[in-house]
């Protein structure tokens, strides 16, 4: 039985048109889209037609004078360009049973819109337009200046030549450039962004899903800011090798509760050591634990962030589960996202009750996260990009600090791995013995968390 | 560390945070209810959230039908069952105090719009309260309804005498409600037909400090107005001892002699105020200025959702839901028949009330269902969103639980072509350690447990188990889904889950919500309107 966490999906199918010249951030705002849109299971994807240009045209010779409007050849590449990157998405949504697909690239003449439009009427996808307009001209310089690291088109060329060179390809864009309006495009599903959020118009917003997506867009926010992510310090049942419970921490568990200030000072640097944190916790003793040496005053504790309920299995080991319940076992083995605990919940269910806390948590500057192994897996997969069938099986070990910088187009991942022993709470898949294997076998599948941890 | 967890000191605006975790919660003497400071006061029902502490907490609400509380005043000490976290100054999100003024001509819209975001903003927390200038006119000048002073420029010097002190009087309320009740949004709801009067609002708060936003409801579509017209003609104060027809013509008067005076905001002279432009209820929404911040973020996304709606929203119970909480039995014969006395008295009910979509069983097998949607319509127009779930009026979608027996319970409605939707967060409220256990055997076994639970029901939660308030942050999702369809919703769930839409829908307390009743012999119906929302009961019967 399909469940989905945002909207009724079964029969909603999107087409995102993004719009807009060239550094007006439309890479940036598609990427978040899919990004968490994915992760809350709803099938997403970018199509780029920037990619599929430099597939036929190559990067070698591409300079300015490609993009003028008269330069018959460009046009050639251009649109056989955006041919390519539509076909691809409209076969990904009739293969693929897409939901929402994003179509980046200027689509900046109505021309071409209105083919869009016609396409996905066509076939029963509604469109939706998102436009980012820009006119301040310091927004679009800070955009330029990152030309050099966010444009394929410049990586091996030289600085002063990419920005002239790329000054100059916005200009021929903007000869042809017809913006959206209220009354030309009055009929379409049309969001237009001006200087970042200055103003907004929002036309015709018809699903739920939708109204998420701008939603989301409009709390999206570009502060620099950082996000630590720490488990509880080992607990008693950790040490039996039991899984849930409520019980308190081990003697090393409070080691490392008291060595997490010290921790934390180093990740932030001499200069910001005095930034103050926000602290999350979840309900439960052992991660409260955890934070009460921290100096900061600002601690919530969420359910939300409880570790997965394992039903009737709570408080088993993993051997006594196989033993008991084999085929469980094996079932939960076999697609651990999925897998339900009887009385219980899967990684899907916690992704659905963090939800409503990732809003709160994109709003939030500098925070320190402190709760459980699967929940920081779902966490850790939201920042990251971890694709569901590898999510629950990532490694993150005790006793140690993970700090996340996300950047515009990636996430900076940092760890400081305390000097402090604590018991392995991996589980590979197949056995019931924990502990990451020494062969490595599927260690390639689990995104490895401690190599290149700093040790204090 | 102290299962009291979130007491603390932050830096910003030194504000304390009390998050609501495990940590039990009172409500101490020094919280009680302020005196009534303002002049217009609307007490239709007893007060049942302001009793003062110390009373008799448990107190059951049998009577869950009638007008809901949307209008009412908030006691200092109560809480949205939304709210993430609660504040010394009472202030959430970093917001600040914020004053939500709204702008446009009769029949736009307004009261709704103010009533149903006072609803959700009071959902999530935020001390919010409607002021709504008609009533501040009918409480100073009743016997004096003349259109004059309606008009920017009144012809008499006594109309403009009256409406200036009017909107004093209703401006010095809202400054009331911010200094002495711990206010954050106050909506004041008026036409503001002039730059003037908007410029005036605009500084007269940012003086003080006073975050100030318009929202401007603007229709371009002449059958809204003409629907609006007919709900004011039936249903406003002002005419509530008039004939219908006299009614409408009044009104369609006022509007007109209103109408060359109003001047839509955008001028160059506004260019400094932040304002809301909402088009036709939400077609089109548009920011000016508007780095608000995340509170006046999710207004919008709010105003993006809303919708005037002509369907209701009916709750049921699943039948059994007594049973353990990790247990998943099918439905036994008794829950088969209960189900099907729902599902029957539901179609009956709907059917009285000119619903026309329910298929007959015959009818459906004739036509081989289901249909597949087909394009047949030209590409060169735009239609209705397809695929997405109450855009058509004349609709119902049930929404329940993953469990087995409610599954089961739908199987009646699915069989008549009804969308079912099956949602995970709609799952009873997990008891934890005294799941199957009595209130006497909980009071037994964890009497400590016990005493912080009888002080806060709401929020307390026992070891292992979910809260009240757990499950309105888990529902919030599918509230502003709800609130975006337009048909009829038929909710079947346990009543732990039924209690926290229905608080949300009628404005309730928290402190009332755990104790609101279900009863599994009838179904809730909750009607829209624009000035509240009630609530009636329909008996279960058996058609057989």
């Amino acid at each position: 039985m399909p469940v989905y966490s945002i909207s009724h999906v079964e029969n909603v199918r999107v087409c995102v048109v993004m719009v807009g010249l060239p550094a007006r951030g439309k890479s940036l705002i598609a990427q978040k889209i899919v990004r968490y849109l994915s992760w809350l299971s709803i099938k997403s994807k970018c199509f780029n037609v920037g990619n599929y240009r430099r597939e036929i045209a190559g990067v070698e010779d591409i300079n300015a004078e490609f993009f003028d409007p008269n330069n018959k050849e460009g046009l050639k590449f251009r649109r056989e360009a955006i041919n390519l990157a539509i076909q691809d998405m409209m076969n990904w949504f009739s293969n693929e049973n897409g939901v929402v697909g994003i179509l980046d690239a200027t689509n900046s003449t109505r021309e071409r819109r209105d083919r869009i439009l016609k396409l996905c009427r066509e076939n029963l996808i509604e469109p939706m337009f998102l436009e980012s307009y820009c006119d301040d001209q310091d927004l679009i310089l800070q955009n330029i200046l990152d030309v050099k690291t966010t444009s394929p088109d410049y990586v091996d060329k030289d600085i002063d030549f990419a920005t002239s060179d790329f000054l100059k390809r916005i200009n021929y864009y903007e000869q042809t450039y017809e913006t959206m309006d209220q009354k030309t495009d009055s009929e379409l599903t049309f969001i237009k962004l001006v200087n970042v959020n200055t103003q907004i118009i929002l036309n015709r917003i018809e699903s739920y899903l939708e109204s998420r997506i701008v939603y989301y867009v409009m709390n999206l926010h570009i502060k620099p800011r950082c996000i630590w992510l720490s488990r509880h310090g080992e607990s008693a049942y950790n040490l039996t090798g039991q899984i849930g419970g409520d019980s308190d921490l081990s003697d090393r568990g409070m080691r490392y509760a008291k060595k997490l200030p010290e921790l934390v000072l180093k990740s932030l640097g001499e200069e910001n050591k005095h930034t103050n944190l926000t602290i999350w916790t979840s309900t439960l003793k052992r991660t409260q634990q955890t934070a009460s040496f921290l100096p900061y005053k600002k601690k919530l504790q969420w359910k939300a962030l409880d570790e997965l309920d394992a039903g009737e299995c709570d408080g088993m080991t993993y051997e006594e589960i196989e033993k008991e319940f084999p085929e469980d076992f094996k079932a939960r083995d076999d697609d651990k996202y999925e897998y339900r605990y009887k009385g219980g919940e899967s990684y899907r269910d916690i992704v659905i009750r963090l939800e409503p806390i990732i809003m709160e948590l994109e709003r939030q500057e500098n925070i320190l996260i402190i709760t459980h192994q699967a929940v920081l897996r779902c966490l850790y997969a939201y920042f990251m990009n971890v694709p569901q069938e590898e999510s629950p099986w990532m490694s993150i070990p005790l006793h140690t600090l993970i700090k996340l910088e996300p950047r515009a187009y990636s996430t900076i991942v940092s760890r400081i791995k305390a000097d402090i022993p604590a018991v392995s709470t991996y589980k590979e898949k197949g056995t019931s013995q924990l502990g990451e294997s020494i062969t490595g076998k599927n260690i390639s599948k689990s995104r490895d968390l401690i190599k290149d941890s700093d040790v204090v | 560390m102290s299962s009291g967890g979130a007491v603390i000191d932050s830096d910003d605006e030194g504000e304390i945070f009390n998050g609501f975790g495990s940590a039990p919660m009172s409500r101490s003497t020094s919280q009680q209810r302020t005196s009534k400071r303002w002049s217009f006061h609307n007490n239709t029902r007893p007060n049942l959230m302001d009793m003062p502490s110390g009373a008799e907490l448990k107190r059951r609400l049998s009577d869950i039908t009638g007008a809901d509380n949307v209008h009412e005043e908030m006691a200092l000490s109560v809480l949205g069952g939304g709210q993430l976290y609660s504040t010394e100054s009472g202030r959430l999100f970093h917001a600040g105090k914020i004053i939500i003024s709204l702008a446009g001509l009769p029949g736009r819209g307004k009261t709704h719009l103010s009533v149903s975001l006072t609803r959700y903003l009071r959902w999530l927390g935020v001390k919010t309260h409607s002021f709504h200038l008609s009533n501040y006119r009918r409480a100073s000048a009743e016997d004096d309804l003349t259109h004059d002073l309606f008009v920017p420029s009144p012809n008499t010097s006594k109309a403009n005498e009256i409406r200036k002190k009017i909107v004093d009087d209703c401006l010095s309320d809202i400054l009331n409600f911010f200094k002495n009740d711990k206010g954050q949004v106050a909506i004041y709801d008026a036409i503001n037909a002039l730059p003037e009067y908007r410029i005036d609002i605009h500084q007269r708060f940012q003086k003080l400090n006073i975050q100030v936003l318009f929202i401007e409801s603007l229709v371009t579509d002449d059958s809204i107005v003409m629907k609006n017209m007919e709900e004011a003609a039936r249903s406003s104060p002002d005419y509530s001892s008039w004939d219908y027809d006299k009614a409408y013509k009044d009104y369609s008067e006022r509007i007109k002699t209103l109408t060359p005076y109003y001047k839509e905001m955008g001028d160059s002279i506004e260019s400094n105020l932040s304002y809301i432009k909402f088009i036709n209820f939400g077609e089109r929404i548009e920011l000016h200025n508007s780095n608000y911040g995340y509170l006046i973020n999710k207004v919008v996304f709010y105003l993006m959702n809303s919708r005037i709606k002509v369907g209701s929203v009916f709750f049921a119970r699943c039948y059994k839901n007594s049973v353990e909480y990790s247990e998943d039995p099918p439905l036994d014969a008794e829950g088969l028949q209960y189900s099907k006395n729902l599902a029957s008295t539901l179609f009956k009910h709907l059917t009285s009330q000119g619903k026309t979509y329910i298929k007959e069983l015959n009818e459906l097998n004739e036509k081989h269902r289901p249909l597949e949607p087909q394009r047949t319509l030209s590409v060169d127009e735009r239609h209705p969103a397809a695929g997405v779930d109450g855009v058509d009026e004349n609709s119902l979608v049930v929404w329940t639980s993953v469990k087995q027996r409610t599954i089961q319970t739908t199987k009646f409605f699915a069989e008549r072509n009804v969308k079912i939707r099956h949602r995970i967060q709609l799952s009873q409220k997990n008891p934890g350690v005294v799941s199957g256990l009595t209130d006497d055997e909980i009071e037994e076994k964890y009497p400590d447990e016990y005493k912080h639970y009888e002080r806060d029901p709401y929020h307390y939660r026992f070891s292992r188990a979910e809260s009240y308030h757990d499950l309105a942050i888990k529902i919030e999702p599918l509230i502003l889904e709800m609130e975006r369809m337009s048909g009829d919703i038929l909710i079947i769930a346990d009543d732990t889950i039924l209690k926290v839409f229905y608080g949300y829908l009628m404005s309730c307390s928290c402190y009332d919500i755990p104790f609101l009743n279900f009863s599994t012999n009838e179904i809730i119906e909750i009607k829209f309107n624009a000035y509240s929302n009630s609530a009636t009961r329909i008996p279960i019967v058996s058609n057989d």
